[in-house]
């Protein structure tokens, strides 16, 4: 626990030091912020523009706040995952690319201490960043638009923390086992592809941590279905669970393979 | 002196390439031990496996008298220690005492000593990424004892400073030697030879010669024996008329095999005028690259 302490007081010092605790969130709010305003402004910002055809009514304006947020969500979707993973898909391989992992290693921490003071310090950066970020979007929806169930919100808050937990893991599990370029382009396939095949032929199956983003925008309008929500928890959670025990198997593994 | 390490038949293979190759050594408490090696000897494959960055294909490393993880026990030195920059160099050192076991305040205070045990007391709050390479080198050395291990591995601590660093690192690792056993990897023989108890020459991943400073040195010691005349002249006419093998540059003329007794003798026989007459013995270079050629 002291290892595991110390450890993630060095990855905090990371963090805020080459200032991902500053970006990160500002991109998400910036990101969040970005699709109620422009919704809510599309009609102005088209006449502005001009090119209109005469008496062309685009509906933006009878967007209900839930909706908004939908969408929200859904484009927050894809710049979630990439950031995630482009910031944190080398952090436990190019440490043993650039060899500082050699003076950690020749002391006697433990392996699982080590990776999961790296899982935490990116899912501190990670979570605060996607829920400041969904903060700000329900904030501008709730005044462009209309009032909203603050139970439903954490309920969405919630279950997309889950996806992007899962997103930071994969990631960090990636880097632990394979070199930053193959991390980067596994995690890249294990979300954003397997999110595209969840797309095309989801239909077929209801259970899957690639369903929580629907599921997440599913508690804005009605109930996700109980059963079918629950068990995606709990299958995105074993997930979890299992590539923390692959990233722990991977970080001991590449021990050899820092050249010092 | 008792035994702190015993290294039996250690291995080390790469697929079908043997980088280490069967190699035996114990190291006893409180001494200092050179490993000599040409580049790619396998000098850094063996500290990197007492370290427990590699492990052996085979064989034992056996540490005495410790219990648990062994690396507690061990400081260990890279040859290019490489630092999270965005530290300062304090916090680098208490992390490491953390990470070693220590409580925070004693982590704390021993850092502070140390950074100015190695000089860098004025540069404790300075990142790391803006230190030198000997400051690094320093720092690296003050990371490797913060938790006053047993064994102290050094890699080619001192071949990437400049004189002035090579004199400070040798310095310190001279006052280091009281307290824990060294073993450290070097090319740079005239260090090893100011702070060696025991030394292990290493060919191609093979222990070729193992033994004390005194010993290695009794083994290939040639005695060499030069004398300086006052001219050219007088040093040829010595050549001519000894009766022992001699070999003329110049003035100088040197006698392999013979006793200074056999050489004064024949220098009184005739008379001649010399600068000087020195006994010499072989440098640890002589008998490196004696080892290294076979």
């Amino acid at each position: 626990m002291m290892q595991w302490r110390v450890l993630l007081q060095k990855e905090w010092r990371d963090h805020v030091r080459n200032l991902k605790i500053l970006w990160i969130p500002i991109v998400f709010v910036l990101y969040g912020i970005m699709q109620p305003v422009m919704f809510y402004y599309m009609e102005d910002i088209m006449k502005a523009v001009g090119n209109m055809p005469e008496g062309v009514d685009m509906g933006i304006t009878d967007m209900t706040s839930a909706d908004v947020m939908a969408s929200t969500v859904g484009q927050f979707h894809l710049i979630v995952a990439l950031i995630v993973i482009l910031s944190f898909m080398g952090v436990i391989s190019k440490e043993r690319k650039n060899r500082t992992a050699a003076l950690l290693y020749v002391r006697p921490i433990s392996f699982s201490a080590y990776y999961l003071s790296k899982l935490s310090g990116a899912t501190i950066v990670a979570l605060l960043s996607t829920v400041l970020g969904l903060l700000a979007s329900f904030y501008y929806t709730m005044i462009l638009y209309d009032e909203m169930d603050v139970w439903k919100c954490a309920a969405l808050i919630g279950t997309y923390s889950l996806w992007v937990l899962f997103v930071v893991t994969v990631t960090l599990t990636a880097s632990a086992v394979f070199s930053t370029g193959v991390a980067g382009t596994l995690a890249f396939l294990l979300t954003y592809f397997m999110q595209l095949i969840d797309s095309i032929i989801g239909q077929f199956w209801t259970v899957s941590p690639w369903k929580l983003g629907t599921y997440a925008i599913t508690w804005l309008v009605a109930e996700p279905d109980s059963s079918d929500f629950w068990l995606s928890v709990v299958v995105t959670v074993i997930a979890i669970l299992l590539l923390v025990i692959i990233g722990i198997w991977g970080t001991r593994k590449n021990v050899e393979n820092i050249k010092i | 002196m008792s035994q702190l390490l015993q290294v039996s038949a250690l291995q080390k293979n790469y697929g079908q390439h043997e980088v280490i190759k069967n190699i035996s050594f114990e190291l006893k408490k409180g001494t200092a031990t050179a490993l000599i090696g040409t580049n790619g000897a396998g000098k850094t494959t063996i500290l990197s496996m007492l370290a427990g960055l590699l492990k052996p294909t085979s064989g034992q490393i056996q540490h005495e008298g410790i219990v648990g993880d062994p690396r507690a026990a061990i400081g260990f030195l890279p040859q290019y220690p490489q630092f999270n920059t965005w530290l300062t160099a304090s916090e680098f050192l208490i992390m490491a005492a953390q990470l070693n076991g220590l409580p925070a305040k004693v982590a704390k205070d021993e850092s502070e000593k140390l950074l100015q045990f190695v000089g860098l007391k004025d540069a404790a709050n300075k990142k790391i990424g803006t230190f030198s390479g000997g400051m690094k080198q320093r720092l690296g050395l003050a990371q490797a004892i913060i938790h006053k291990p047993k064994l102290l591995l050094l890699d080619e601590p001192v071949s990437a400073l400049d004189p002035a660093g090579r004199l400070d690192m040798m310095h310190l690792m001279k006052s280091l030697q009281k307290e824990m056993t060294i073993l450290y990897s070097t090319h740079i023989l005239n260090d090893a030879e100011q702070m060696t108890d025991q030394l292990l020459f290493l060919k191609d991943g093979h222990l070729v010669e193992q033994g004390s400073l005194q010993d290695v040195k009794a083994k290939y010691e040639h005695h060499q024996i030069v004398v300086e005349f006052k001219e050219k002249v007088e040093a040829a006419r010595f050549v001519e008329s000894s009766t022992l093998s001699a070999e003329q540059q110049g003035a100088v003329v040197t006698l392999q095999i013979a006793t200074m007794q056999q050489v004064i003798q024949e220098l009184a026989k005739g008379d001649f005028a010399i600068r000087k007459v020195e006994q010499q013995s072989a440098s640890l270079e002589e008998i490196f690259m004696k080892v290294a050629n076979g």
